[in-house]
């Protein structure tokens, strides 16, 4: 339960000293209808859903005591877009910063927050958190350059929704029978986790709202109409003030902006969610891809129907966006990662996603644990094995990741330990970074920061940012099906300066042992022979490319089969043209007979005469038939 | 697609139903010359005569492309859009009825050359049937009519036989093909068909016809086989697209076009189906070609093989041994000679219901 402490100092804002908010999450199942048409089981925290929000101030400790009692389910909690610096074992993604938390477990998480922002907490386990197990984070800034700027604070969730469970979902969405990799497409959308929300304003006051896409996979559109906004924040970094009259969160991003509300109470306004329609393979007809909500003046007052926009959505350009910091560009890269996003089949007949043809499988020992357990070797990215896509960054390297999207979907890729200067952005259909020729001197001086960028169809992103930041980080695709489907990679950041300060907590340890996750080796847990990853988590094998033993096989026995059917008809066709003589249909005796007939009846024209012939004939014909005994006058 | 324009099946059904027509007109041509146009030659009757046989087949011909056009026009148009739906499974069920068709109609056309001889033979009899009914009463008529027009009568009749013969077969054919593919293969299915006959009329050699029968005949049975199986594919394919929610064609022939459980061998080019084909529809119709087999498809196309194989080896065996394999020879024979002797028709037709049963045991 929150701290009633936090909450107050949430709201009003005024100590600065350094305090210890302390949460107890018992996770468990509860049952929810947030779009009113149905009924499913939802992930709960304390028997409630919508979950606590996560409530802290700068400089605070936050412990958060996790318990699973989901019965059926692992889980473990990732707070999106915190630092973790010195606490990358408390980022939360299972099999790469600890083990799961398997069910009847607890987990502790304990960490300090240095940043201010507008945050979330997600599980980040087997693509549970669309389930419910999602909420905001705030980290309140008792010293924000903007708290004269407004009068109250409102936080507000935009998200999807689906009405079926994940497991079922995923176990579809990854399968033979969605070879395109089609994903599920939502049922509806929310604001907080409901639909038709209302906010009770006042006139000609300054609102600071807050705002967390927790979706899975809609990015979505949002305005006010009637309102302007002013964003202050992107996902967690200050910006200078700029105004938007629409703004686009994909999943996972977040935007703080001010809301200033008219001096009339003469009517209420509708504010709009809109999901981002172009990720939907196909779109149901009975969807309402919208969600609205209401700036409420006047409660008696009707709430006004909202237009509805269909195309030429005009959001705010979050490249355009002014860090608060003017944190300039940061200098060329000492190494530069290129991940090529591509979607293909494996030999199951199932989709995945690749960076650069590696599709990413969880290891059997956590790449953090693989880093603490291997000494010297910890720096050779051989040992976290292939299919974690790992990449070793130096101490305060300058790494540059560049993203092309070979893909024609929309991507918001994520960096877990930071945010990154976003310092290029290309058109979609721009094609590969290499061959668009634009070089560091088009970069922004000082280039936009934040955690979560939205990569566009067939496009380019290039990030940078300065590796100081010691821990293993996840560096993925943020729409969840995505996550699933293996658009992953992992960056293992000065992993010597890993070895030296970090400590695991025994109750880390305990997770492993309750799930026998072995917690010292490489990817595949061999601690004798460091290099040997032959047993490593591996996708499926690719499709065969043209034809298998098997294949050969079949069709060699195919034609052969076909070569002696038609050897056969010919001996049958050959044989009876041969066989003239042998007992036979009497055809051949009654075509002698006809044949004789034929020229005998020469002196006679009447068709009678001939007849008579052929009665004799006829006789003939019989005995004939008598003797062959085939009847086969054909 | 080379299959769009000509159903291959359609041809060789036009072509052997042409070729026997050509062959009964041939014999009662030859017939006339030999009994009329000799030394004692009477050039009036032998011509009257000949335009009957001439007018009769006409007529009958006409007859058949009238009804023929209106039959399958019927077909097309009823059922263009009923079949969407489930497409691949109606497509199946035609290809195995197609197949079946060609299986049965096969064995007949190794025996095409034996046709001059029967109709010469049959003919005869027809001639002497009118005799037979001495005192009918009624009939009196009905019996001058046919004396005095018989060689128009005969080929009218034959003609308008074999002609609905050929458009039943090809209507259970012409459903595995588009409605475009029929039109030109029954044209040149008739221009072949009456070539070949004219030749086999002129030259009499019966080995050298014998030669293209045969193999004419081993091109009918790899497009039977090759049916036979894509009727077995397009069930499993269905399948497939159903499970896949829709749309298969999306994944052209690439990864999603088919079952990787169910495959034996795919590879993404080749594909008969896909952008018209490219000449690999033509394999596929020849020779059952398809860029994605699967267990089904592979074992039943063996199968057929071994149906045809076994069935022919049985079929010598009772011509040659005059029995069934393992059965006794029985003494019963007259039943079937006498059934030979009401009409070759009915013969034909036993021999198709037998087929058809052995058909059914096959395990699809």
């Amino acid at each position: 339960m929150a701290s009633s402490l936090v909450l107050l100092l949430g709201s009003i804002a005024v100590l600065a000293s350094a305090a210890t908010v302390t949460y107890d999450f018992n996770i468990e199942w509860v049952t929810a209808n947030p779009d009113g048409m149905a009924d499913r089981p939802v992930i709960g925290i304390n028997g409630q859903w919508p979950l606590p929000i996560i409530e802290a101030n700068v400089g605070d400790q936050i412990i958060v005591n996790a318990h699973n009692s989901l019965g059926d389910q692992q889980t473990s909690l990732h707070f999106h877009g915190l630092y973790m610096n010195g606490s990358t074992h408390m980022d939360g993604p299972t099999q790469v910063t600890q083990c799961p938390i398997l069910p009847g477990s607890s987990f502790k998480y304990n960490f300090t927050v240095k940043q201010p922002g507008t945050y979330w907490y997600h599980s980040h386990t087997k693509g549970q958190y669309p389930d419910g197990l999602r909420a905001p984070l705030i980290i309140h800034d008792p010293e924000s350059p903007f708290r004269d700027m407004y009068d109250e604070e409102r936080i507000l969730t935009v998200s999807d929704w689906y009405h079926d469970q994940m497991p079922g979902l995923i176990d579809f969405f990854i399968s033979k029978a969605n070879p395109t990799g089609a994903e599920p497409v939502p049922k509806s959308a929310l604001f907080n986790e409901t639909q038709n929300l209302t906010i009770p304003v006042e006139p000609g006051k300054t609102y600071l709202f807050r705002m967390v896409n927790i979706g899975a996979f809609a990015g979505q559109y949002i305005w006010f109409e009637g309102h302007n906004m002013t964003i202050l924040e992107v996902d967690g970094v200050y910006t200078h003030p700029a105004e938007a009259s629409m703004i686009y969160l994909s999943a996972a991003q977040r935007c703080s902006f001010l809301v200033t509300t008219r001096n009339e109470t003469n009517e209420n306004f509708a504010f709009m969610a809109s999901m981002d329609t172009t990720l939907f393979d196909q779109l149901p007809e009975d969807l309402n891809y919208n969600v609205t909500g209401w700036l409420v003046y006047d409660a008696e007052k009707p709430m006004p129907e909202p237009a509805v926009l269909y195309e030429d959505f005009e959001p705010f350009d979050d490249m355009a966006l002014v860090p608060w910091d003017n944190l300039t560009l940061l200098s060329e890269p000492d190494q530069v990662v290129q991940l090529d996003v591509i979607m293909d089949n494996l030999g199951d007949g199932a989709n995945y996603a690749f960076f650069n043809n590696i599709t990413y499988v969880s290891p059997k020992v956590p790449t953090l644990y693989t880093v603490l357990s291997s000494g010297d070797l910890a720096s050779n990215p051989a040992i976290y094995g292939e299919y974690t896509h790992p990449f070793v960054l130096e101490k305060d390297q300058i790494v540059e990741i560049v993203v092309n999207n070979l893909d024609s979907g929309r991507h918001p890729f994520h960096l877990h330990g930071r945010a990154f200067q976003a310092v290029w952005r290309s058109e979609e259909e721009a094609g590969t970074f290499a061959d668009s020729n634009v070089t560091s001197a088009s970069f922004p001086e000082i280039p936009m920061r934040r955690d979560t960028l939205v990569l566009y169809p067939e496009g380019n992103i290039v990030l940078r940012f300065k590796a100081d930041n010691p821990g293993v980080w996840l560096f993925h695709c943020h729409l969840e099906w995505h996550m699933q489907s293996g658009l992953a990679a992992t960056f293992v950041e000065a992993p010597m300066e890993i070895q030296k300060t970090l400590t695991i907590p025994e109750d880390h340890y305990a997770a492993c042992a309750a799930g026998q996750v072995p917690t010292v080796g490489n990817a595949a847990a061999n601690l004798v022979d460091w290099l040997d990853l032959s047993a490593q988590n591996a996708p499926p094998d690719p499709l065969p490319k043209g034809f298998t033993t098997r294949g050969i096989v079949a069709l060699v026995f195919s034609c052969l089969s076909g070569m002696l059917g038609v050897a056969t008809i010919a001996w049958y066709g050959f044989a009876e043209a041969v066989s003239g003589g042998t007992p036979t249909p009497g055809t051949v005796a009654g075509v002698a007979a006809a044949a004789a007939a034929g020229t005998d009846g020469r002196d006679d024209a009447s068709p009678a005469e001939v007849a008579s012939a052929g009665k004799a004939n006829d006789v003939v014909t019989s005995s004939g038939t008598r003797g062959g005994g085939g009847g086969d006058l054909r | 697609m080379a299959v769009d324009v000509f159903s291959v099946p359609v041809f060789l059904v036009v072509f052997r139903e042409a070729l026997e027509t050509v062959i009964i007109v041939s014999v009662l041509l030859a017939f006339l010359k030999q009994t009329l146009d000799g030394p004692n030659r009477d050039p009036v009757v032998y011509k009257k005569l000949v335009r009957q046989v001439w007018l009769g087949t006409a007529l009958g011909f006409l007859l058949c492309l009238i009804i023929g056009g209106a039959l399958i026009g019927v077909f097309y148009t009823l059922g263009a859009n009923r079949w969407e739906a489930s497409e691949l499974d109606y497509e199946g069920a035609f290809c195995l009825i197609a197949s079946v068709i060609i299986t049965i109609v096969g064995f007949t056309l190794l025996r095409i050359g034996k046709m001059q001889e029967k109709w010469r033979v049959k003919l005869a009899a027809s001639m002497e049937a009118p005799v037979r009914t001495d005192h009918p009463g009624a009939g009196k008529a009905v019996k001058r009519f046919f004396e005095k027009y018989a060689m128009f009568v005969l080929p009218f009749i034959t003609v308008l036989r074999e002609g609905i013969e050929a458009i039943v077969f090809v209507a259970g054919v012409t459903f595995s093909a588009p409605a475009t593919a029929v039109p030109l293969p029954v044209v040149v299915g008739l221009l072949v068909g009456a070539i070949v006959g004219y030749i086999l009329y002129k030259s009499g050699s019966s080995t050298r016809l014998q030669i293209f029968l045969v193999i004419s005949t081993c091109l009918l049975y790899l497009v039977a086989a090759g049916l036979f199986s894509r009727a077995v594919w397009s069930f499993e394919q269905q399948k497939w697209s159903k499970l896949l929610g829709g749309d298969v064609t999306e994944t052209g022939s690439g990864a999603g076009s088919y079952d990787v459980d169910n495959t034996v061998w795919h590879v993404d080019c080749c594909s008969p189906y896909v952008n018209g084909g490219n000449g690999w529809g033509f394999f596929n119709a020849i020779l059952g070609w398809t860029n994605s087999a699967t267990y089904g498809s592979v074992i039943s196309y063996n199968l057929y093989w071994l149906f045809v194989i076994s069935a022919l080896f049985v079929m010598r065996f009772r011509e040659v041994k005059g029995r069934w394999p393992l059965m006794k020879a029985k003494p019963a024979e007259i039943d079937v000679e006498e059934e030979v002797q009401s009409g070759g028709s009915s013969v034909k037709l036993g021999a198709e219901s037998k087929a058809v049963d052995v058909e059914k045991t096959v395990p699809i």
